[in-house]
């Protein structure tokens, strides 16, 4: 059962501007001779939250790591801006401004904190800016600024969850695209976490967040994809979304 | 044989300076193993290339050894650069032996370039100051194996900075600790290989032209020390500087003391013996994770 | 009613067939010079067969060859002095060699990729140096220096080294036959591409890799003994010498690697190789590394691996996103 889209009613901070407009268009990713992801499609528009919810290997993660650039897709094309992506180099992608916190944080542990959150302002354009975006950082995440000159394998999940975030925003991204960022943290720091998000896209910047959790996913987003094998299965405003509570739960028995 | 400790004096402290040549000659074995997983089989025959073209600038244009490191220095970071780039970043996709099969064969090519033509004698680096020697508490110590320990010095030091305080030191040491990763952060891993694997020649150029100094050295000389970088990597850990340091003492050490012991033919032999059991005791290091 | 003809396939046969011939070869008038090849071949082919028994299918990229045949060329010569028949001389020398792989593969397998291949690297080195400390019988030195002769008026006549080599070459590539298609084979297959799953699924990846290693020695120290029996002398720094080991590398990487006939076409192009630079001694190795690098760089399956891609690949080619090792885009 499909839901088609309706027109977007969150929050839309008006000084976005089309270029971060991120269109996947039907695309097919096979890992090796096995196919992953089947015609799949989705929209994120200008200062959005949106939630692509699914559970272990469902294919979500394969889907971030296509736009990044890790795998290439063998049909259909990515879009942002306008500007076809789908065969760019990892790093050429982040350059654009799309930003991947990757699944499991992946931090460099052996490297300070500070460290970690410059080596996140590589990319050219947001070298220049590294100043002004490690005080926001340590803004939105006071307690890497008490821990900056710590290795980052010191730290506890949470904040290291807190510094994958950080390293993601000292890239300049236009959008940033989180990969189960809830993973192993307890509620609480969720909502700090999510918190966070929220002001991250107050200030302009487009959020498309993977998770397995529904309730919490829907909560947050303002539109949400729900994938299954491969496959977009549902899709639509969160509020709508979240009504639709009895189907949901018949797909995912939960 | 031994007559009395103070004969030990010599050797030892020989062997301590010495190690500063055999941390130089690591640290660019230390670099490629570090950040791209890569055994340079043809390490030792880049640092004996250094070797080589300072005795061509030595003898073809009279220029110093270490003056003649500012040709030397530029002609191996892009001789690096470009054999990352184009031969082992494609080979590096392609298996995980291929790397190591491509290194073998630049190390054979290196190995007869040498010979070809500059033949198969030894060769030294004779400057007016490679005979000299200082008298320091009754023992005896070449003025080279100083020079050894202070350009090792030195060369860390550089290293260091450039590791710590460089956008592209960062890069090298985020992509090897976490490929996937340093690609998200919008590193080319491929060019950062390529600047790795430059600078790693270059510190074995420096290498090159300390062992020119301190012994002859002939075409097949460099698998010794490609062994005995790889002797010195493990033992003192990826990543260590002061554990490279401490791994070359060791092997300076055990070489200079086995020689004075056993002779010299007993020299390799006792370096090739600690590099197999340090394989076999403890593969990761002493400083390693 | 019609004879019922046993099944054989169109290959054994034309193997078999091939096989006589070879083996009547020296009763026909052939030049000696021609059997020399021939003789050259069936050494490096056993050689090249086994290494890539280790690197192609065993995961274990050893760059030690050079240790098992100077060993075995060791033990050979040694054995005439010591009143050992030189036959039987070639048969110790093929034990000797995998005695000494059963003892380094303790320590040695607990290394792992390139760690495994330093390991192995060191072997040969070691033993060179070894071999000019250590002067085991007080005979005849060969040219003064750290060297062996073998004992008494031997002239071997070259059909008898062939037939040798013939037959230890032969046997290899029976070998490789017959252990692939066995369980040591199958459970091969599993480790070598990934030690860690194999070895959770209950395959003891020590006890394969160590009778594959042994195995390996074995042959190669008896192509080896085969070798210096024709020789009849041995001296430290050609037997430990790199180039046994570039020989069984470019054999097999020419042929392609992991491929059962790689090595059989890869030596023929070694052994040509090898008497047309004959010439040029020097040049001879630089060649021969140079032709590694390339055809690593740009048609790393080889030979018989480029014939086998052209049909298959060209339509997996465009779904997928991986390459053998990707190493770029995996974790």
């Amino acid at each position: 059962m499909k839901y088609s889209m309706s027109k977007v009613n969150g929050e839309i901070n008006e000084s976005m501007s089309e270029g971060t407009f991120l269109k996947v268009n039907h695309i097919d990713v096979f890992y090796g001779s096995l196919q992953v992801l089947w015609d799949m499609s989705l929209n994120v528009n200008p200062g959005e939250i949106v939630a692509l919810i699914g559970s272990n290997s469902s294919g979500k993660s394969t889907l971030l790591n296509t736009i990044s650039g890790l795998l290439r897709p063998s049909n259909g094309n990515i879009q942002f801006g306008g500007k076809n992506i789908e065969s760019l180099n990892p790093f050429q992608i982040v350059a654009l401004g799309i930003c991947q916190v990757p699944e499991g944080r992946r931090i460099f542990p052996d490297m300070t904190v500070l460290d970690n959150l410059l080596i996140g302002s590589y990319n050219r354009g947001a070298r220049p800016k590294r100043g002004r975006n490690l005080k926001n950082v340590y803004e939105h995440f006071p307690i890497l600024g008490m821990r900056k000159n710590q290795m980052a394998h010191t730290l506890s999940g949470g904040e290291q969850q807190m510094l994958a975030i950080g390293r993601g925003l000292m890239a300049e991204p236009k959008i940033m695209l989180l990969d189960e960022m809830s993973l192993g943290l307890a509620p609480i720091v969720l909502d700090e976490l999510y918190k966070t998000l929220r002001e991250i896209r107050q200030k302009g910047i487009t959020i498309l967040f993977v998770e397995q959790n529904v309730k919490r996913s829907l909560k947050e987003a303002d539109r949400a994809y729900i994938i299954k094998s491969g496959r977009i299965v549902l899709s639509g405003t969160a509020a709508k979304l979240r009504e639709e509570d009895e189907i949901k739960k018949a797909y995912f028995g939960v | 044989m031994i007559e009395s400790i103070s004969d030990l004096y010599s050797p030892i402290s020989a062997g301590i300076l010495l190690g500063g040549l055999y941390a130089v000659v690591a640290l660019g074995f230390s670099l490629i193993f570090g950040v791209m997983k890569l055994i340079n089989v043809a390490h030792g025959d880049f640092a004996i290339l250094g070797s080589y073209l300072a005795f061509a600038a030595l003898t073809g244009l009279d220029l110093d050894p270490f003056l003649s490191l500012f040709i030397i220095i530029p002609i191996m970071l892009v001789i690096g650069f470009l054999i990352q780039k184009y031969l082992l970043n494609r080979a590096m996709a392609v298996s995980m032996d291929a790397p190591v099969i491509i290194c073998i064969g630049i190390s054979l090519i290196l190995q007869n370039i040498f010979q070809i033509i500059w033949s198969p004698l030894s060769r030294g680096l004779t400057t007016s100051y490679s005979l000299e020697s200082y008298n320091i508490g009754g023992v005896t110590i070449p003025l080279v194996y100083f020079l050894d320990l202070i350009v090792a010095l030195i060369v860390m030091l550089m290293l260091r900075y450039l590791l710590r305080r460089t956008y592209l030191g960062k890069a090298i040491v985020a992509a090897s600790q976490d490929r996937r990763a340093a690609l998200l952060m919008g590193i080319n891993n491929n060019q950062v290989y390529a600047y790795a694997f430059a600078i790693a020649m270059a510190c074995a150029a420096i290498g090159g032209v300390l062992i020119g100094l301190t012994f002859p050295f002939a075409p097949t000389s460099g698998m010794s020390f490609l062994i005995i970088a790889f002797g010195v990597v493990i033992l003192g850990g990826l990543g260590s500087m002061v554990g490279t340091l401490i791994g070359g003492i060791v092997f300076g050490l055990a070489q200079t003391l086995g020689g004075f012991l056993f002779g010299i033919a007993a020299q390799m032999f006792v370096a090739y013996v600690m590099v197999l059991v340090i394989l076999g005791i403890r593969p990761q290091g002493i400083f390693g994770r | 009613m019609g004879l019922s003809i046993p099944r054989i396939g169109i290959g054994k046969l034309i193997f078999f067939v091939v096989i006589l011939m070879l083996a009547v070869l020296p009763f026909t008038g052939i030049p000696q010079q021609w059997l020399l090849y021939l003789f050259l071949y069936f050494v490096y082919l056993a050689m090249a067969n086994m290494w890539n028994l280790l690197a192609g299918y065993s995961g274990l990229l050893c760059l030690c060859p050079a240790a098992f045949i100077g060993l075995s060329g060791y033990a050979l010569i040694l054995g005439t002095w010591v009143g050992i028949p030189i036959y039987l001389g070639i048969l110790i020398g093929g034990i000797v060699s995998a005695l000494f792989a059963l003892l380094i593969s303790i320590p040695v397998f607990r290394l792992v990729g390139v760690y495994f291949a330093i390991g192995t690297l060191v072997v040969p080195e070691a033993l060179k140096y070894l071999f000019f400390m250590w002067r085991p019988i007080g005979g005849a030195l060969h040219g003064g220096g750290a060297g062996y002769m073998v004992k008494g008026e031997f002239a071997i006549d070259l059909a008898y080294s062939y037939w040798a080599a013939f037959i230890v070459g032969t046997v290899s590539i029976i070998l490789i036959h017959v252990i692939l298609k066995s369980t040591l084979g199958l459970g091969l297959a599993g480790i070598r591409d990934n030690d860690g799953t194999a070895a959770s699924s209950g395959v003891n990846v020590f006890k394969l890799k160590l009778y594959v290693f042994i195995i390996a020695a074995f042959i190669i120290g008896l192509a080896g003994g085969v070798f210096y029996f024709f020789q009849g002398h041995i001296e430290p720094t050609s037997a430990f010498n790199i180039r046994w080991l570039m020989t069984s590398l470019l054999g097999t990487v020419i042929g392609g690697i992991s491929i059962k006939e790689g090595p059989i076409v890869g030596t023929v192009i070694v052994v040509i190789l090898h008497f047309l630079l004959s010439r040029y001694a020097g040049i001879s190795l630089l060649i021969q590394g140079v032709l590694l690098v390339v055809i690593i760089s740009l048609a790393p399956e080889g030979i018989i691996g480029f014939l086998h891609k052209t049909q298959i690949y060209q339509s997996l080619l465009k779904r997928t996103n991986i390459k053998m090792g990707d190493s770029q885009y995996s974790a």
